[in-house]
């Protein structure tokens, strides 16, 4: 199936918002997403599978008395079957209960430009090009070291397209492409099995390097093999962009989304202007950052995609709305609605959240840590306690550091501590930035952190 | 629809000489809302129909998924996963073979009480809010209470090119309830889940006044609880705990696809690797529970599945294809979450058989250590290191459950922890949950309370 036009999507969202006002709704706004998503599968060492996923769809939105109705269809070809779920919308919301705190949908706006998100030569991938990214990757592995055993992993290339309409005159529409490589790995020697280590690279344009994905994890797991155990006592943590995303996600930028705050459900409640963080911490949410994977011209609600200020020298300077957020406390939103497609209504959500990076490389950090460990890869960090920002989890490897340099692995060590205890503790920031999901970080070294050893 | 289907496969077998093909079709709805402290976020409602098409061409699999039934749309989709199979097997050096299936044609319909699409939205409200006024109303420190509810009720439809058609009801009913408290600085969070494949008589035994209590006195108790002290204890673990940790510590290595990747598992097939007292299922056939189904989604019976009988490993968790390749037979956990991805191996409801001891004898026998009762999360890795994190626990002080803690976890080797089983109570409990393997598939897990002579517990004091 080809992909919609923008036209045909626009058509599609302004279509769906008439209907629904037309069956009684006093708002309306509809959500269109199409997208298409070609993959190559690597098993055990081989490319054994690919797919193709084509799924599109429209969420309507509606509001009757003050009280939210939702209903969604995959079936967007057939004008009927968009009629009935914009009448479904509208009996959800008649069967739910009026809310005190809905102001309205949110209002057209202009945007600002971004560079194109589209990349031809990402759109033109065959299958076969792909296999020839993961077949890169796979070479790069087995020339890096024969005891390396690529597990899973492969390569894909997507593109996405949406387009949101409302009642209140906001219609947009915007695309993008997107590629990835993976792999995962582990290495074996003897009897001894490493944890598996995992590498990727994505970016919104076709510039991936498959063969330092594999190169990479390759050197991971290798590295994994030599292991000691470690006593249990406080280290200075260096913390790689994967351990940051696990950790950060649960918790600290849970506390700065509005609904959290104002939920009781963050720490952060009375605290803009406090101090929450080292100095050397500046942190910001851009849903405009050139390149970045959440970027967009607006949010999932049609409202312009910004540059927002959370934490700038350890002082925590704004939360992150979306429109009810942030009608409900009279303030403007920060362009942070987000969906999950068609599916479901808008949620608060971070787009590029970015750590912005200090003036060390990624060695000169190294070189401050006298006695220490590297960790990346955690068990667990689903299970901090989202509220305190307490947590508890393994470090599966983590890696000994002794006077900047990189001893040996150790299995099982297990950090706890309080991640917000934890950013006020960094002591130097990294100039490794690097994109992962939503994060855009660069290491980070930490004092004081609890480790119980194995 | 069964000609649609067999007009799908002829086109991967005529035009592509596939060896084998699939075509799996659904028709869905769902049933979902957010609410905190008792506002509605939005009542939602949805269709879901479309295809997955999964074709085996020179050795490797090629897969297309459509969010249509039409006829053309089919056969080209059909042409795409044939045509990129043959361009991903350019490389291959094993092609993939599968075990033999005998041809199945079945219809499954669903048998509920209460089917939740005959029961209004408005009443699916009532019982959630229901569930935050016991909540909220515990105690006035309680400061949040969040509940999602999910019903999804349709059909599936099973076609391959060996001559099975099946037709399958599918039917879930779900909610999650969390609560967060706060005290002079102090913030708690727990979480509730129950999840069935009966119907909506799930919340008759499962009542809004049974949850809020068990949520609101969690979240409370916890304000007064210290921080373990980190280190290796005896522990017992209450039947939920036990459940996390037979999912995810061992359950997943005992996943075919993934003890092929490199888990512990595959060396150990037929060896005692565990305590005489451990003895695991994985049973997709206990009627009304989370993760029970007829068939799989390749066309399998689900079955019930020994995978350790009194500490020794005996067998694992397959697919067609990794059935085939341990020469063993297909057990029917092959699952896809809906039309939009393909069938991988996922567990059902996988527990730990009881034993024959009471819970105060499993206390009695500590001196110091904890009772973990409730977990938050769990995960594991492939070499066998797990971490569960718990949401509530107790001290065991001279054979006495004593003060409460928090923010505890445990971690360890799954294998070294399971010879350390040393005791097995004669109770039993199987819990909903929800899995994530890349695709989400709702889950049980459970079995007895059980005591464990030493694991590391991670805690900050």
């Amino acid at each position: 199936m080809a992909a919609l036009s923008k036209e045909a999507m626009l058509n599609l969202a302004e279509k769906a918002v008439k209907v629904a006002l037309q069956k009684g709704a006093s708002e309306a706004e509809a959500f269109v997403y199409d997208g298409k998503a070609t993959s190559v599968g690597i098993e055990r060492g081989q490319i054994t599978k690919t797919s193709r996923i084509v799924d599109r769809g429209v969420g309507i939105r509606v509001q009757v008395h003050s009280a939210i109705g939702f209903a969604y269809t995959n079936i967007v070809s057939d004008s009927a079957a968009v009629e009935d779920a914009a009448a479904k919308a509208l009996a959800a919301a008649r069967a739910s209960k009026p809310d005190k705190d809905w102001k309205a949908l949110p209002e057209r706006k202009p945007y600002a430009a971004v560079t194109t998100m589209v990349d031809g030569e990402i759109l033109a991938l065959r299958s076969e090009d792909l296999v020839n990214l993961a077949s890169r990757m796979l070479d790069a592995v087995a020339q890096a070291d024969t005891r390396v055993f690529s597990v899973e992993g492969g390569a894909g290339a997507g593109y996405v397209s949406n387009a949101v309409a409302n009642s209140n005159g906001v219609a947009a529409f915007d695309e993008g492409t997107v590629v990835e490589c993976s792999l995962a790995t582990l290495a074996k020697e003897g009897n001894t099995v490493t944890p598996i280590c995992f590498e990727f690279n994505a970016e919104r344009n076709l510039n991936v390097d498959p063969e330092w994905v594999g190169r990479e994890a390759a050197r991971l797991a290798v590295s994994a093999l030599k292991t000691k155990r470690v006593e249990t006592k406080t280290y200075n943590l260096v913390f790689s962009q994967f351990a940051l995303q696990e950790l950060l996600y649960y918790t600290l930028i849970n506390a700065v989304k509005a609904d959290s705050v104002e939920r009781n459900q963050s720490p952060f409640k009375d605290k803009l202007g406090a101090t929450v963080g080292s100095k050397c911490l500046t942190i910001v949410d851009d849903g405009l950052l050139a390149g970045g994977l959440r970027t967009g011209m607006f949010d999932a609600e049609g409202v312009p995609h910004q540059k927002t200020p959370v934490i700038e020298k350890g002082v925590l300077k704004n939360f992150l709305y979306d429109s009810y957020t942030a009608n409900k406390q009279g303030r403007e939103s920060t362009g942070n609605a987000s969906r999950a497609g068609y599916l479901s209504t808008p949620s608060l959500e971070a787009t590029n959240f970015r750590i912005l990076s200090g003036d060390k490389s990624p060695e000169e950090l190294l070189g401050e840590v006298d006695d220490g460990l590297m960790v990346s890869y955690l068990q667990g960090a689903h299970s901090s306690n989202p509220v305190s920002g307490e947590f508890s989890v393994v470090a599966t490897p983590a890696w000994r550091i002794r006077k900047g340099e990189i001893e040996h692995a150790s299995r099982g060590v297990m950090l706890a501590g309080n991640i917000f205890e934890l950013l006020k503790n960094v002591s130097v920031v990294a100039n490794n930035e690097r994109k992962m999901g939503q994060l855009v970080a660069p290491w980070l070294l930490v004092e004081n952190v609890k480790v119980i050893g194995k | 629809m069964k000609d649609l289907l067999t007009k799908t496969l002829h086109t991967a077998q005529d035009k592509f000489s596939a060896q084998y093909a699939e075509v799996r079709a659904q028709k869905l709805s769902k049933t979902m809302f957010t609410m905190k402290e008792g506002r509605v976020e939005a009542a939602k409602q949805g269709i879901e129909n479309g295809v997955a098409i999964r074709v085996l061409v020179n050795g490797a699999w090629g897969f297309a998924s459509v969010g249509s039934l039409d006829a053309d749309v089919l056969v080209d989709a059909v042409s795409d996963a044939c045509s990129m199979a043959k361009a991903a097997s350019s490389r291959l050096k094993n092609p993939i073979k599968l075990a033999q299936a005998k041809p199945v044609e079945d219809h499954v319909e669903a048998q509920s009480k209460q089917k939740p699409s005959e029961i209004s939205i408005e009443e699916k409200i009532k019982t959630a809010s229901a569930t935050t006024q016991v909540t909220l109303k515990w105690d006035k420190r309680i400061k949040s209470c969040t509940v999602d509810y999910l019903d999804l009720a349709g059909t599936s439809y099973f076609a391959n090119s060996e001559g099975t058609y099946i037709e399958q009801d599918k039917l879930y009913v779900w909610t999650k309830a969390t609560a967060s408290a706060m005290q002079s600085g102090v913030f708690t969070f727990s979480r509730e889940e129950i999840g069935s494949t009966a119907g909506y008589e799930v919340f008759d035994v499962e009542t809004p006044e049974a949850v809020g209590e068990r949520l609101a006195k969690r979240a409370v108790k916890q304000l007064a609880a210290k921080a373990p002290k980190g280190g290796v204890f005896p522990v017992v673990l209450g039947p939920n705990v036990v459940g996390v940790f037979v999912h995810e510590a061992f359950g997943h290595l005992a996943e075919a696809d993934l003890a092929l990747a490199g888990g512990v598992l595959v060396d150990n097939m037929g060896k005692k690797i565990a305590s005489d007292l451990v003895t695991f299922y994985d049973d997709g056939t206990i009627g009304g529970a989370f993760g029970s189904f007829r068939y799989d989604d390749e066309g399998t019976p689900a079955q019930k599945t020994l995978l350790i009988k009194d500490g020794v490993v005996e067998g694992l968790m397959h697919n067609r294809e990794t059935a085939h390749k341990f020469n063993a037979q297909p057990t029917g956990n092959a699952r896809a979450e809906d039309f939009r991805v393909e069938p991988i191996i996922r567990m059902r409801n996988t527990y730990m058989a009881p034993r024959d001891h009471t819970f105060d004898e499993l206390v009695e026998g500590v001196k110091h250590g904890y009772f973990f009762k409730s977990f938050r999360g769990g995960q594991a890795n492939l070499d066998g290191t797990f971490q569960v994190g718990i949401q509530e626990a107790y001290e065991i002080v001279n054979g006495e459950i004593g003060e409460p803690i928090r923010n505890a976890s445990l971690s360890g080797n799954t294998l070294e922890t399971l010879l350390k089983v040393d005791a097995v109570g004669k109770d039993f409990q199987l819990n909903a949950g929800r899995c994530g393997k890349g695709q989400t598939a709702f889950i049980g897990d459970g079995g007895p309370h059980i005591r464990v002579s030493e694991v590391t517990v991670g805690g900050s004091a």
